[in-house]
């Protein structure tokens, strides 16, 4: 028992929780921003640390300890900071659902707590924080965020949902995410279910898109037509939460869409070295897919980003949640 | 070495609870340990605007209005232009209350005719 609880405090704090998810929301900032770079004929980060890979994280202890936070007069920046860091809290406690962890829990319907945990919770914080800190430009990104999650939350959530349950359908824990990975690839060559799965794949890109706030969808930000959106009052160790917030969001989206929709190590095993390189294989092809739709396409206005969600995400998940459902 | 725990979604909610607090815990904890302490308050950033432009938070009635009216309610614009000219329903129950107020005093002045005359 007591190895257990032990077992279970380092998976939270270290591996593949706090400690793990901040390196892992870093080193993806920096591949992001190499890729972006190379896209656009620039060198990217280069200069702190070997080929520049620890800039993330010189940025965001330079913003954390900044020589002075600027607050404005109307702010309320100790309350921003409880939500932004409830926020990462509930995206670190996520991880124990996902399949990689030390200390796994699984339960039936388990995918559902990991979706509240992982999405719900920290759009919600981070919008909450967004308020705390009002200004014109912070209600106007807010709205916009607000319009587009609205679309993208359950186009993510489907995406989620859909693959869990064919995959645990008659097998393992039912709806758990633990049991679903382990069998997903064996849907990628069914021949029922390969339409389902590229249909869900083809979703997931587009809600991955749209949490990230990546272009074509990055409305709620607007950078130069609305300052910041959301995130126009955020300064110092606000701003450094906020990004790290937003980092790791992606992060376990990216590692939920690795296990669930691509089926993890599978077929190998989880500690073996196959298993490991296809996992990391599997995570960069999927975040190399988000950076080049971010580099290759301009920012859409608010009803042109509704609707290619609605015709790239909502439809292709509606369509694949009746074929599975008929299955 | 890895721990599987497979529990009743109860079970699973509790757990997730600990793990949540826990992590709170430390990420609020490491947050404060490092961040700078020195605070300064600005006004508030509006592109070099004075904080008066935002006086109003939301737009007036007067402007949702209009917007409404000229954007979706073209046909009904149209009509309420002709009939009243200004094109607000505002001015017309304006015009119509004034009428209104003269009826009541009109009314009340016989009903005191009416009562003293017998």
């Amino acid at each position: 028992m007591f190895i257990e609880v032990l077992n279970g405090i380092f998976s939270i704090i270290v591996f593949p929780g706090l400690v793990f998810l901040v390196a892992l929301g870093f080193f993806t900032q920096y591949l992001v921003r190499k890729f972006s770079a190379r896209y656009q004929k620039r060198m990217g980060p280069s200069y702190v640390g070997p080929a520049g890979i620890l800039q993330p994280l010189y940025d965001f202890l330079k913003l954390l300890r900044v020589k002075e936070i600027v607050v404005s007069r109307y702010a309320m920046p100790r309350v921003a900071e409880l939500f932004l860091v409830i926020g990462i809290g509930s995206i670190v406690s996520s991880v124990i659902f996902l399949p990689l962890s030390l200390f796994n829990v699984a339960s039936v319907f388990d995918v559902l707590i990991f979706f509240y945990l992982s999405s719900v919770m920290p759009l919600f914080m981070l919008i909450l924080a967004s308020l705390s800190m009002p200004s014109p430009y912070t209600n106007i990104g807010v709205s916009r965020l607000l319009s587009l999650v609205t679309l993208a939350e359950p186009v993510y959530f489907a995406c989620l949902v859909i693959p869990v349950y064919l995959a645990t359908r008659g097998k393992g824990v039912f709806m758990s995410m633990s049991s679903a990975y382990a069998t997903v690839v064996e849907l990628w060559v069914k021949p029922e279910t390969i339409v389902v799965m590229i249909l869900v794949f083809i979703a997931f890109i587009i809600s991955i898109q749209v949490k990230a706030m990546y272009p074509p969808f990055n409305i709620p930000e607007a950078e130069q037509e609305i300052i910041a959106g959301f995130e126009t009052e955020f300064t110092g160790p606000l701003l450094a939460l906020a990004k790290l917030l937003h980092d790791l969001d992606l992060v376990v989206a990216l590692i939920a869409g690795t296990y669930i929709l691509l089926g993890g190590p599978a077929p190998f095993r989880h500690l073996s070295i196959e298993g490991i390189i296809l996992v990391v294989v599997k995570y960069l092809l999927l975040l190399f897919i988000v950076v080049t739709i971010k580099n290759i396409m301009g920012r859409y206005r608010i009803e042109q980003a509704l609707h290619t969600i609605f015709k790239y995400g909502v439809i292709p998940v509606i369509v694949a949640a009746i074929m599975s459902s008929l299955i | 070495m890895k721990t599987t725990l497979i529990l009743d979604p109860a079970g699973a909610l509790t757990i997730t609870t600990f793990a949540m607090a826990l992590s709170i815990l430390v990420v609020f904890i490491l947050y404060y340990a490092l961040k700078s302490r020195r605070v300064r308050t600005s006004t508030l950033y509006l592109s070099g605007e004075p904080e008066n432009v935002v006086s109003t938070p939301t737009p007036s009635i007067a402007s949702m209005y209009w917007g409404f009216m000229k954007r979706f309610a073209k046909s009904l614009y149209r009509i309420l232009v002709e009939e009243v000219h200004t094109g607000s329903l505002h001015d017309w129950a304006r015009f119509i209350s004034s009428w209104l107020a003269i009826l009541i005093i009109l009314a009340i002045i016989i009903f005191i005719v009416f009562v003293l005359m017998g």
